[in-house]
């Protein structure tokens, strides 16, 4: 598949897009710098620049195939997302009671990161290949069952997170495709229904993120430490925040986890409400361009995979921004673009290929 | 294309129902919005200072303790680092599971530590000490478990380390952590530690300085990041004090196994060169923690090895006080060298029988060779003939029966008594028996080893009651003087010539003429001085001497350049037991003297 080089796909590159996830990922550089600069922080900055090169060739690639291609193939992807998720039972690695993570090589891949993609290229396969003229039940059970079995296995990996995430991005494209609200209440309702049972599937150390959640002072030195740590760490920033060498919760280490999941806190911590202000502008303008693009898009697979993208980006972002300011439980979901971690860059950066790729395309 | 999505197409619903999905979101960044505003700006000024709590932690610097030197500049004590187990109260979040994991990693009572933070603040961010002098292998137990333990400390502070853990222990004192009681009185901080007793306690507002501090900053695992401020403190200032430590170490030495004192004065000036009490206790078990039963056991001791016998200890001084007898006699003209006496060993007034020491008595004696001998016939007349006041008046002339000033605290009087004729209808009166008693020191008679010291300073000086010095000056760490003494005098024995030259003459002939000082001889070196038995008030049975043993030296006998009193109580006979030992002193402070003499000759 070679790229066809067609003067039209250059003219609707989304700039807008590009200038807010390029801004994004160099607030992520300076973040990860500042918290060691010289020393360990640069080594994690470098890694990551790394890890952006490998994400922008896979973003091309993506861009210069024809996205109806990818939806044409999504029962494969579908069939190998799947087999991924298994295979870290078999052969994945155990990381703080998580196996989420298979080797290859010398690189890890957590293949629940990739599955977001790809579910949503299957739903836009399911939903267009049945060709169903208006949405039925048939498109909303389909779906369901598209969901429940990588569902599961993601959450006995456990990767509650990135579980979650499916729910969300299912809701919007069931919605955009013009499910009826009395449906989807039924469908939500019975879902709510069935949280006492997921309580039973969780493993101890969730149940106690979510108890904890419900009840901080529960267990300061545990899991509350680090929402404790993270709100003080952005709320010590203030107005102006404290700079790079003056961010003592982010550099002197009561902030864990500061990479990764809470990054933010750590950019919150140096820059501020200002710093925060420009960094959500940058995520609101990149989700505000997926949308459009969604909404723009004039095919069918083009319209559900773009709302799609968008939607896991946006769940994405909200999850963790509400959970590192302390607004929702800790479900250990990386910050798209920010948070260290090859597996989340490379795969958003997939995602915004695919957001690309259909703007390009929009007037084929 | 703008920003916001473009306008609604009424005819597909797709473009309306992305519109839903994205206000959803944008509400979503709107409260993500508000509460970054609610923790940056409304609870930011909060949260700055619970960060600055987790960095800034405040360490005292304690300041190291003024060293005591003695005369010629050595040190008596010094210091060394000890690790002290610091809690600080504000950090300790979970104190119920800190202290449980700390009590079973280290051994201590839970009780003890829950004390501790009991008596602080809650919110104090001033680390509280728990226990002092932890060992190495305690400190790294600690050290590896830093994460489990918030609101733990270590920190490092100046102790006092001994030369050897008793030396000079009564005269320097022991210092240790100050008391509930004494916290009431002084402007001190839990923990700080005090001088309790001696020197250490009668100097320690110049020896303890004052504390400095640092802000630090520290890390999530309590490791010292940066010294954000420090205040220096000031150290103590260094006493140096009149204490000879040679001689001091030899006068330990020499009491060794003995129970009593020994005091060394420069007659002089009135120096103490040496000063110590038997049994000692180590002051090392002072600065770490004393528990309760040790410092119990301490306390009840029947040997009272706190005590300091030098001059918290009163005693009857026996014989030696036949020196004050034959002073005032020869002085009052009472008595005078040519009288002589029949000694057969029992003397009869009043159908009592006093008895001499020596069975069948010394024969004929005159004044000189009854103090060689220490006659106790010739005494009880001699007594008889000076008479109770005169023999009192200059007792007290000698400064026996008041406290002599020195600068320590816990000195005894002692007792000349009162010569009353009659003391009412049930009180006893003055009886010539009491004066037969206190001719020969004994009877309502008590002095201390300083007192007798002092007297003997003063037949050595000719008459110069001297108060004993012992602190020179004291010097700020600035090289000011804070405090600095000359020798005082106290009072003037007055005596003439002759009387004094009589004195010193007959003590020179007790220890090198035959007498019972004989034990006290030294080649090179004329000592000179009184043996003293003193019959102790609680008789006990026990076989091994129920005497106390005196023997109140100075050499030399005719330029007398240190007075040495040995006390050793319970010890038996003075010239058998008190002489050897200041023998042994003096050797050590006529060193040059002694060693040339005796090369090439045998030392017994």
């Amino acid at each position: 598949m070679m790229p066809r080089v067609d003067r039209r796909l250059l003219l609707n590159v989304d700039w807008w897009l590009l200038a807010a996830a390029g801004c994004i990922i160099a607030f992520s550089m300076l973040s990860l710098w500042s918290l060691a600069p010289g020393r360990g922080g640069s080594a994690l900055a470098w890694r990551q620049l790394s890890w952006v090169g490998l994400g922008l060739i896979a973003m091309l690639v993506v861009v210069s195939v024809d996205y109806r291609q990818l939806v044409r193939a999504a029962p494969a992807w579908y069939v190998l997302g799947v087999a991924l998720l298994l295979s870290v039972f078999l052969l994945g690695r155990t990381v703080s009671g998580a196996r989420r993570w298979i080797h290859l090589g010398p690189v890890t891949v957590q293949p629940s990161e990739l599955f977001k993609l790809v579910f949503v290229l299957t739903l836009a396969w399911a939903l267009t290949a049945w060709r169903t003229p208006s949405p039925s039940r048939g498109a909303v059970l389909g779906t369901l069952a598209l969901m429940g079995v990588p569902f599961l296995l993601v959450v006995r990996q456990p990767d509650l997170g990135t579980a979650l995430v499916l729910v969300p991005v299912a809701a919007a494209i069931l919605v955009g495709i013009g499910v009826r609200a009395r449906v989807l209440g039924i469908v939500g309702l019975v879902g709510v229904s069935a949280l006492p049972l997921a309580w039973f599937v969780l493993k101890p150390y969730q149940r106690d993120r979510l108890l904890v959640y419900l009840d901080p002072v529960r267990d300061p030195l545990g899991t509350a430490y680090n929402v404790i740590q993270a709100k003080i760490a952005i709320g010590s920033g203030q107005f102006f925040g404290k700079g790079p060498s003056g961010a003592t919760q982010s550099r002197l280490a009561f902030l864990p986890e500061r990479h990764t999941d809470f990054i933010f806190a750590v950019f919150a911590e140096m820059w501020g409400f200002i710093g925060c202000l420009v960094l959500i502008a940058a995520y609101g303008l990149l989700v505000l361009r997926g949308f459009e693009i969604a909404a723009s898009a004039r095919e069918p697979r083009g319209r559900i995979l773009a709302l799609g993208v968008t939607t896991v980006f946006a769940t994405q972002i909200l999850v963790n921004l509400g959970m590192v300011t302390g607004l929702l439980p800790v479900v250990g979901i990386p910050l798209p673009l920010m948070s260290y971690g090859g597996s989340s860059m490379v795969v958003s950066l997939m995602g915004l290929g695919l957001l690309l790729s259909i703007r390009m395309r929009q007037f084929h | 294309m703008g920003l916001t999505p473009a306008r609604i197409d009424p005819s597909d619903g797709w473009r309306r129902r992305v519109l839903v999905v994205t206000t959803l979101v944008m509400a979503g960044f709107a409260v993500l919005v508000g509460q970054l505003w609610y923790l940056q700006t409304l609870e930011g000024g909060r949260l700055q200072e619970m960060s600055d709590r987790n960095r800034i932690r405040i360490r005292p610097v304690t300041a190291p303790r003024g060293i005591l030197f003695d005369r010629n500049g050595l040190p008596l004590v010094d210091n060394r680092p000890a690790f002290t187990l610091s809690l600080i109260p504000r950090e300790l979040d979970d104190a119920e599971t800190v202290l449980a994991r700390v009590s079973v990693l280290l051994k201590i009572p839970l009780s003890e530590l829950q004390d501790v933070l009991d008596k602080a603040p809650r919110d104090s961010i001033r680390p509280q000490r728990v226990r002092r002098g932890l060992s190495l292998e305690d400190v790294t137990k600690l050290e590896e478990r830093r994460l489990e333990l918030p609101g733990v400390v270590v920190e490092v502070e100046p102790q006092r380390v001994y030369p050897t853990s008793t030396f000079a222990a009564h005269l320097l004192g022991y210092v240790r952590e100050v008391s509930d009681e004494q916290m009431k009185h002084g402007r001190y901080r839990r923990g700080d530690m005090i001088g309790q007793s001696g020197l250490e306690r009668l100097l320690d507002e110049h020896l303890r300085g004052r504390d400095g501090g640092e802000r630090i900053e520290v890390d999530a695992f309590g490791r010292q990041m940066k010294v954000m401020r420090r205040e220096e403190p000031d150290p103590g200032a260094q006493v140096i004090t009149t204490v000879d430590r040679r001689i001091q170490e030899a006068a330990e030495r020499a009491m060794a196994g003995h129970a009593g004192a020994v005091v060394v004065l420069d007659p002089r000036d009135g120096d103490v060169l040496a000063m110590t009490s038997s049994p000692a206790f180590s002051l090392d078990s002072f600065t770490g923690n004393l528990d309760r039963e040790e410092w119990l056991r301490l306390v009840q001791d029947p040997k009272t090895p706190l005590m300091n016998r030098a001059l918290a200890s009163q005693y009857a001084p026996g014989s030696v006080f036949k020196v004050v007898v034959a002073a005032a006699g020869l002085q009052e003209g009472s008595l005078t060298p040519m009288d002589r006496a029949y000694c057969n060993g029992e003397f009869h007034m009043g159908g009592w029988t006093f008895k001499d020491w020596k069975t069948g008595g010394h024969g004929h004696v005159d004044l000189r060779s009854a103090v060689i001998h220490s006659c106790n016939i010739f005494f009880y007349q001699a007594g008889l003939k000076v008479g109770p006041e005169a023999i009192t008046r200059y007792a007290r002339a000698f400064g026996l029966g008041a406290p002599t000033g020195v600068d320590l605290g816990g000195e005894k009087p002692g007792l000349i008594p009162v010569v009353s004729p009659a003391r009412g209808r049930s009180g006893r009166g003055w009886q010539a028996g009491d004066t037969v008693n206190i001719s020969i020191g004994q009877g309502r008679l008590l002095v201390t080893p300083l007192q007798v010291a002092r007297m003997m300073a003063a037949v050595a000086n000719g008459g110069i009651l001297w108060k004993p010095r012992l602190v020179q000056r004291v010097e700020r760490a600035d090289d000011t003087i804070a405090y600095a003494s000359s020798s005082k005098m106290a009072g003037h024995v007055e005596l003439s010539p002759a009387v004094w030259a009589f004195l010193r003459h007959a003590l020179a002939g007790v220890v090198n003429d035959g007498g019972t000082g004989a034990a006290a001889r030294l080649p090179g070196i004329r000592v000179a001085g009184k043996t003293g038995t003193a019959q102790s008030v609680a008789k006990s049975d026990s076989a091994k001497g129920q005497d106390h043993a005196w023997f109140a030296s100075f050499a030399p006998a005719d330029d007398p350049q240190a007075v040495v009193v040995v006390f050793v109580e319970r010890g038996g006979k003075g010239g058998q037991v008190a002489a050897p030992i200041a023998r042994q002193i003096y050797q050590a402070l006529f060193l040059d003297k002694v060693a040339m003499v005796s090369l090439g000759e045998s030392d017994r």
